[in-house]
Order: C-alpha cells, then structure tokens, then sequence
C-alpha cells in the first residue's frame, strides 16, 4: 500500500495501524523518515512529541488495566478504570482536537504547539490523577481475590523473556531492566532521566506472571505523570517544525537516499519503523512496520504452559495485545487423545467462573 | 527465583563493536556505517545504530560473534526486492539492559541471490525469530534452513503460495490482486 | 411457533455483535468508551453480546480484509431476523486510507448489507450512539414489515 503513497500521506496510514497507539506508530515512522534524510528536529517539537507520548501511555495502560480486571469478572473495577481514562481522553481533545488518531506529528517536527492554556490542561490533569488514581491501585492490587487471580498465572522467567525477545512491559515484568526511553533515549527522554519500572523495586521479588505486569503498568501510569510535570517544566521555546511548508519538505524528501530505522517504547514494547527512500522518487520504497505484540506473542506458549483454560483469556491479555482475532483456541488433552474448541464466550465464562470459585473459598 | 540473568558481560563502546563487527567478517564485509542521534536540550549523544553490509557466508559466524558480547536481542526483519537479488536485514540490538544510552541498534543486512533464495534460520540461537523468519517466507519467498513451522503468519489460509506480496517482480501481485478502491 | 408470535417478542432492548474485520482498534476503543460509564450506552438497555446469535444488531468496523471476508458472511447469517448492520468508521464505510492493499476485500457494503454508517476516524461515542439510535428506528421498522408478510401469508 505504501509504495504508491509519499512520506505524508504514510504519516496517516501509520496512524491507522493502531488506534491505542496510534502517536507511538507516527513517531517511530517519522524518527525512521528522519533518520533516512538527515533531518534535525527541533528540541521543543520533541518535547511535545514525548509530551503525546505520554498522555498516550497513560490512556493506553489504564484501559489495559481496566480490561484485566473485566477478564477476571471485576467489573465495578472495570468501569472504574474507564471512567478515570476520560480525564486523560479530554486533555488529549484539548491538545489535539481528536480522542483518537491525534495527527499531531509530522516529518520533522509536530503540527501543534503546546498553549499556555493546553499546559494548564495538562497540570491539572496531572492532580486529578494524582488524587484519583491511588483509589483504583487499592481496589485491585490490595484486593485478595484479584491478588489470588493473577499471581503464579501466566509466568515468563527472565531468562525465557531475554531469549524470546520479549518486550515492554512483559519483559519488564519478569524483571529485566529494558525500556528504549532509558538504554536509548530518543526525543526529550534524554533530559527526563526516565528508570524502566521493574516490580522488584516494590515488591522485592519477581515473579514474572501477570500480577508483576499489572503492577508495572500501573506504576508506569504514575511514573509518566511525573514525566509529564517535567516536561510541562523544562520545555524550551523555539520553532517545532524543521521546515514549516510542506512542498519543501517533500522535495527535500525526495531528494533523500537511504534507509532510516525509528525505534521507539510505545505503550506495549518497543515500536520499530524501517523506511527507505530512494532519490529522485516521490513515494517510498518499502516500509517494515514491526508491532511490540508481534515480538511478544511468541512467549505467549511459554506462559501458557501448565495452566489451566480460565486462566486463558487472562493471560492473552497480560501482554496487552493488539489484534482482536483471538476469537476460539483449540484445546488438546494428548494424554486422553481428545480436543475440543473452546469459543471466547466459553472462556471468558470460565474465567469469570473462577473468581466466583475463588470468591466462595 | 533470580533477579536477572547475566548476560551484559561487558558494555563495550560502538567503536570496539564495529573494529568486532570487521574482524569477523574479514573479506566478506561489503559496508559498515555508524549512525549517531542527537537528541534533547544539552545535545547529547544517546541513540545509536550500526548498519552492516556484508555477504551470505559469513551470517551465522557474525551472529555467533556478536552474542558473545551480549545476548543479540532480535527486533525484527525486514526485506526488498532489489532486482537480482533480496535484501534480507536483520534489526536486532545489543546491550539493551545495560543502562542509560547503551543500548546500540545493529542492522545486518544480507543480499541473497534470487536463483538460491535460502539463509540459515535462526530459530535455535534466537528463538524469537520464529514469526519473523515465518513472514519473511511468505512476503518474500525466503527459505530459511532449519524453519519447522512454515504456516501462513499474516496472509490468510486460502492464499495463493505462488503469489508472494512484496516481490516487484512476476510473483509479485498482480494489479486484480490489488483494491483499488478510488 | 407462529412467526408472528416469534416476531412479538422482539420488542426489547437493542443487543449488540461486535465485529473487527481487521480495524485499527480506533473505533473498537470508541465503542468501549460508548459502553462505559461517561456515555453509558448501557442505560438504554443497549449491551454487547458474546455471540451473534443473541444480536439483533451486527456493529462492524474496519475495512474488512481477505482473512475476515467469509468470517463476516457467516457472522451475518447467524444473526437472527430482524437485523440490523451498522459500520462503525470510515474505513468500513469507503476503505478510507487502506486503498491499494492485495488483502482487502471491503469496504463492508461489499460483503453484506447495511443499514446505517456511522462516519469518522474514528467516530466520537455520541455518533456512535446516534448511529444506534438509528438502528433501533430501522429495526423496528424492519420487523414490522416482517410480521405483515408473516400474517398475511
């Protein structure tokens, strides 16, 4: 599809990969874009690019922690977690105009700067959580039930995690001290001093199931909102684009030969963009567009090894994937000789039946 | 259970990496190119990459090298039809746990001949490569040595085999494969 | 069972199938957003179903790719009369960005009929909620019709 398209016009197609982390996917193809053509961003257009970022990262890992908790039949915490997610969806609107598929970047530099008004938006946003948040973190991670759930379930040693190339916060969960904000710091991360959450800072062991990786996200979702603050903060004044008119920035484009590699951590793992251009040609080359649950979902049979079906749906999830085909699996007994498939009702209805199991324990 | 395993022997600067990098390969180094990025407000050097262009032969004596250093974490493939031959480029990193600004993207990049369109599979070294080699075979036609599972990753179970998507040639797809759509 | 008696029961609130022919998950999150407690589509009665056979309305989105083009017919045939079929996005309505692939086979009004777009990229909750308010409308209308020609036949 790219191939009759030019760097613009794929901008918008990136977006589309993924609607949760649709800014992450434009990042990384304009970072690849730009690493291609040589061309330098300006330090306030990156600072609102890791500002996106963030908003993003916290949208995204509170609707995964709230459909954790919908997998396990905890509801109530379910639309808790949804109805903390608006806060951040409203700041997004008011910084972008768009809940979803923001548009925000472009190659070399961003489309909208940062208001005064936008970056009181954004404060405030960041109290509100502040305030708000620790109650969600209470009812699931204090609450025996879900404790009972989601530890022991679903385990990835950190050994298996480096071999089959995990990532994000899957990797993160089994202990291993990986985040491309802090081994390879791209836009303003650099300045923020970003450490990668891993759970034996707060709870002094690692389990690597799926307790450990709620536990990373949620406390990623603080991490950022100090991020956040800091970026509100520090950010420089200056242009945020390279190269504000878009027919020079296309021509400059064309005239571009070479392979650029984008690389960043969206809210799943790391996000990688390959793009070549080649000169004298509008359109690109070819593009390689790789999805952090591409990687992870190869240590999914790994985590599925010795557990039982209810905890299925769970463990799917765990990795926070990004596709919506996981409709029916095929169970195979090769002891008994037997198999069976299992539909995602059934599932989910087993897994549900299982916290009620638990619950009159 | 342990806290990690220790895999970072030594964090080595890109430099002795690349002078590694060109010893192994000898004769069979074709290009090698060190790409640095400057980003954030004291302009600071954090984010590396090597791009290595090098011949067929000497892939897996690379690959065996370089994770002596540290345990080559695989990003993904990547591929294009370039007339004569297919550019196979493997992303992978080293010294991604190594902390702050360490971490060093490495591209490989092999041209494989259109009349022996074969590479050694890594699966037994990295076992994460498996979707990866898998949708290399079918996007490009690759066959990788020592690949078990040769199912269909992406494309759906009734497709074409003989059709491979991102060839530019005759087994490429043809425009009625193409939507159109405006 | 008389058809017309099948018919009569109807009368209830608007249960929901929700099918991703290979969306970007923009629309999908849209829909949870719609079903969660800010818009609360949930207070109409409205709720989504685990399987098609329950629905009385398919909800699609995305443009529809090789590997969902069947899937989507089976889906369809499943769902009981009355239906209704609303596409969710641009995508589904028209391919939007995703012209000039070799896996796609949509837009969805390629495959099966449908009754009501809802359009944008994606679409904000409260045009989702218009566009199921619509559905409800076309249902209603739809089953009317059905249970004249079963008492006149």
């Amino acid at each position: 599809m790219a191939r009759e398209r030019n760097p613009i016009q794929v901008i918008y197609l990136a977006e589309r990969i993924c609607g949760i982390c649709s800014f992450s996917h434009i990042v990384a193809f304009v970072r690849a874009v730009e690493d291609a053509a040589k061309i330098e961003v300006p330090i306030r257009a990156q600072y609102i690019r890791s500002l996106v970022l963030e908003l993003e990262r916290i949208h995204s890992h509170i609707l995964w922690a709230g459909v954790a908790c919908y997998t396990f039949g905890y509801d109530s915490a379910f639309n808790l977690g949804m109805l903390l997610r608006e806060k951040v969806m409203d700041v997004l609107e008011a910084l972008t105009g768009n809940r979803v598929n923001y548009g925000v970047g472009t190659v070399g530099g961003v489309r909208r700067d940062l208001t005064p008004k936008a970056a009181a938006v954004v404060r405030e946003m960041i109290a509100f959580y502040r305030r708000e948040f620790e109650t969600f973190l209470d009812v699931v991670t204090e609450d025996p039930i879900a404790k009972a759930r989601m530890r022991n379930v679903g385990v990835l040693s950190p050994e298996d995690a480096v071999t089959y190339c995990a990532l994000g916060p899957t990797a993160r969960g089994s202990g291993l001290r990986v985040d491309l904000r802090h081994t390879s710091p791209y836009e303003a991360y650099g300045d923020l001093g970003v450490k990668p959450v891993v759970p034996q800072d707060y709870t002094g062991e690692v389990y690597g199931d799926v307790y450990d990786r709620f536990l990373v996200r949620v406390m990623e979702v603080i991490q950022s909102l100090d991020l956040l603050e800091k970026i509100v903060d520090g950010i420089p004044e200056g242009p945020i684009t390279w190269e504000p008119k878009l027919p020079k920035v296309l021509a400059s484009l064309k005239a571009a030969d070479g392979t650029g590699w984008g690389i960043i951590e969206a809210p799943r793992g790391d996000d990688t963009h390959i793009v070549k251009l080649t000169k004298g040609e509008d359109n690109l080359t070819w593009w390689k567009v790789r999805a952090p649950t591409y990687s992870n979902a190869v240590s999914w049979p790994l985590m599925f090894m010795n557990q039982e079906i209810a905890d299925a749906p769970l463990i799917i999830n765990s990795i926070d994937p990004c596709i919506s085909c996981m409709e029916r699996i095929l169970v195979s007994d090769e002891k008994i000789g037997r198999s069976e498939i299992v539909t995602k009702a059934q599932m989910m209805e087993k897994c549900r039946e299982k916290t009620r199991r638990l619950m009159g324990a | 259970m342990t806290c990690r395993p220790e895999y970072v022997k030594e964090c080595k600067c890109p430099d002795e990496v690349m002078n590694c990098i060109r010893e192994t390969l000898g004769e069979s180094l074709l290009d090698i190119e060190l790409r640095e990025r400057w980003d954030g407000c004291p302009r600071r050097v954090l984010y590396r990459d090597i791009w290595v262009r090098f011949e067929r032969g000497a892939y897996l004596s690379l690959v065996d090298r370089l994770r002596t250093i540290d345990f080559l974490h695989f990003h993904v493939m990547s591929g294009n039809d370039d007339g004569d031959v297919v550019t196979l480029n493997v992303h992978c990193s080293l010294f991604r746990e190594a902390g702050e600004g360490h971490r060093i993207g490495i591209t490989l990049s092999v041209p494989i001949p259109k009349n022996d369109l074969s590479i050694a599979s890594l699966g037994s070294r990295i076992p994460g490569t498996e979707f990866s080699e898998r949708e290399m075979r079918e996007m490009l036609g690759i066959h990788f040595e020592g690949l078990v599972n040769t199912n269909l990753v992406f494309l759906p179970e009734d497709w074409d085999e003989e059709i491979k998507p991102w060839r530019r040639d005759e087994t490429g797809p043809s425009p009625e494969n193409i939507r159109e759509l405006s | 069972m008389k058809m017309t008696r099948v018919l009569e029961i109807l009368p209830k609130s608007l249960w929901v199938f929700h099918c991703n022919s290979g969306s970007c998950n923009g629309c999908d999150i849209e829909i949870v957003a719609t079903i969660t407690p800010r818009y609360d589509i949930e207070r109409f009665g409205m709720k989504l179903v685990g399987s098609p056979r329950h629905a009385d309305a398919l909800l699609v989105t995305g443009p529809v790719t090789k590997y969902m083009t069947d899937r989507l017919r089976r889906i369809y045939a499943q769902v009981p009369d009355p239906k209704v079929v609303i596409v969710v996005g641009n995508c589904g309505a028209s391919g939007d960005v995703f012209f000039k692939s070799y896996s796609l086979d949509g837009p969805v009004d390629n495959i099966i009929p449908v009754d009501v777009y809802v359009h944008g990229c994606p679409p904000r909750p409260e045009a989702i909620i218009e566009g199921a308010a619509k559905a409800v409308l076309l249902l209603e209308k739809k089953r009317e019709e059905l249970l004249k020609a079963g008492a006149s036949r």
